[in-house]
């Protein structure tokens, strides 16, 4: 636990660095105040990305090893990807009202392609809910895990594959069509989350660890630990 | 018996199979048909309007009811029957691209009788050269749905609310089927080239197969 406390300590202090860049940065000159959404929605949405990334290795990982802590990985992470995917997309929404003039507008792939992913990903989540046994739920998972991730480099890309509102990536190879501060800001925001997820991810699979330890105990005593019926105990 | 006889006896056998049962061409058709009729009854007689929609909702109908044929009851192996090819020694993957075959042909079936439905019932307007790119999307979409039905029938069989958990596993993962093949359709008509939506399909089509023949065996597992 204390490595988790530690762990939720460098991610708040990291949180407070990073809200103190997105505040004192410059606004957009077009956007305004507005423009400082981006320090949450990217962030969000790279920790989406990051999160189905490790989705996919914990499901192969899986396949390949069958050891639980790789199951563990893949479902920690799934769940914390989608938090992410919501928050991305509700500022992105937000973002979209002020700037575009609406909050969902068809003309934006990535918006469409990312919330079609937030589905897929909530239909990992609801398998993961339907089935009991754990290696069951790990392979079934891990296999749906496995082709989840082709549609990532969909979303990713889609800014670049359609005529789109949405803008194209800000950081290329060849440079960073943003201004520096806002850049710096922006990025001192990504590590910030990342270090969120990192905590997040380690308070996750503690808590399914304890449920696997649980199950395993309820399994062992058997009835010996259950309530009984109520038909059993008669009037009471 | 090779992979590819092994192959082409599981589709035969699910053939068979549904030709007794008739999920597809009997239930799920004219359920589709009906579902067509719909839109123009909710959308009045604004003949243009009607006509212009037509495709879309051949694609829209074509992901929610093809995902009915992809989950037909008729293709929901029963334990004892996995344990039969487990046991003869069928190869998973033969199985899997069997049941891609089989799966394949009646959705195909079901998307031409669908797409003349919609072509008669909304009348649009066909560009030339719409006949040809309308098969070859039919095809890829055919081929993907399916692959991803197949996957998806799988990974949730024997669960107590697997139709309504595949679909929800499908219909978004079936994203860039609908997005090339609508997408082909509007290029055509657009007068630009249909080859990046062509090949968003066949991407999605090797990579949703070469997927499921990797997982063949932990997909064989998967409900033991």
């Amino acid at each position: 636990m204390t490595r988790i406390r530690v762990l939720f300590s460098v991610a708040a202090a990291a949180m407070t660095v990073g809200l103190w860049f997105a505040l004192t940065a410059p606004p957009d000159s077009l956007q305004g105040e507005y423009s400082r959404i981006i320090n949450v929605h990217v962030p969000s949405l790279w920790l989406a990305f990051l999160a189905f990334g490790v989705t996919a290795l914990g499901s192969i990982m899986w396949l390949w090893k069958k050891k639980q802590r790789w199951d563990r990985l893949a479902s920690a992470s799934a769940e914390i990807g989608v938090l992410f995917t919501g928050i991305g997309l509700f500022t992105g929404m937000v973002w979209g009202h002020a700037v575009w003039g609406r909050a969902w507008d068809w003309g934006d792939p990535r918006l469409t392609s990312t919330a079609v992913m937030f589905f897929v990903y909530l239909g990992y989540i609801a398998l993961r809910n339907a089935v009991d046994d754990p290696v069951v739920k790990a392979r079934r998972s891990a296999i749906l895990g496995v082709v989840a991730v082709v549609q990532v480099p969909l979303v990713y890309f889609s800014v670049n594959l359609f005529r789109t509102l949405h803008q194209t990536q800000s950081i290329r190879p060849d440079g960073s069509t943003m201004p520096a501060e806002m850049l710096i800001a922006m990025l001192v925001n990504v590590v910030a989350f990342t270090i969120l997820y990192v905590a997040l991810m380690a308070a996750r699979t503690d808590v399914a660890r304890l449920e696997e330890a649980n199950r395993e105990t309820e399994l062992l005593a058997g009835d010996a630990v259950k309530p009984p019926k109520l038909s059993e105990v008669g009037d009471v | 018996m090779s992979f590819w006889n092994q192959t082409l006896e599981i589709a035969r056998v699910d053939l068979r199979v549904e030709r007794r049962l008739g999920d597809t061409l009997r239930i799920v058709l004219p359920f589709a048909v009906v579902a067509l009729m719909v839109f123009p009854l909710s959308l009045g007689i604004e003949l243009a309007t009607i006509s212009r929609i037509g495709p879309a909702v051949f694609w829209a109908l074509g992901i929610l009811f093809g995902m009915q044929v992809a989950l037909r009851q008729s293709a929901a192996d029963t334990q004892e029957r996995r344990d039969l090819h487990a046991l003869l020694g069928v190869d998973p993957a033969a199985r899997f691209v069997g049941r891609v075959l089989s799966g394949g042909v009646l959705m195909l079936a079901f998307l031409v009788v669908l797409f003349i439905a919609m072509v008669l019932i909304y009348g649009p307007t066909l560009p030339s050269g719409y006949w040809p790119t309308v098969l070859l999307g039919t095809v890829l979409f055919s081929i993907g749905l399916t692959e991803l039905g197949t996957l998806a029938g799988e990974i949730t069989a024997g669960l107590r609310n697997r139709t309504a958990l595949a679909s929800l596993i499908v219909a978004p993962l079936a994203l860039p089927l609908v997005i090339g093949a609508s997408q082909s359709l509007e290029a055509l008509s657009r007068g630009t080239g249909i080859l990046p939506w062509v090949l968003l399909m066949l991407a999605t089509d090797l990579a949703l197969a070469v997927i499921g023949v990797g997982m063949a065996r932990p997909l064989e597992e998967a409900t033991r």
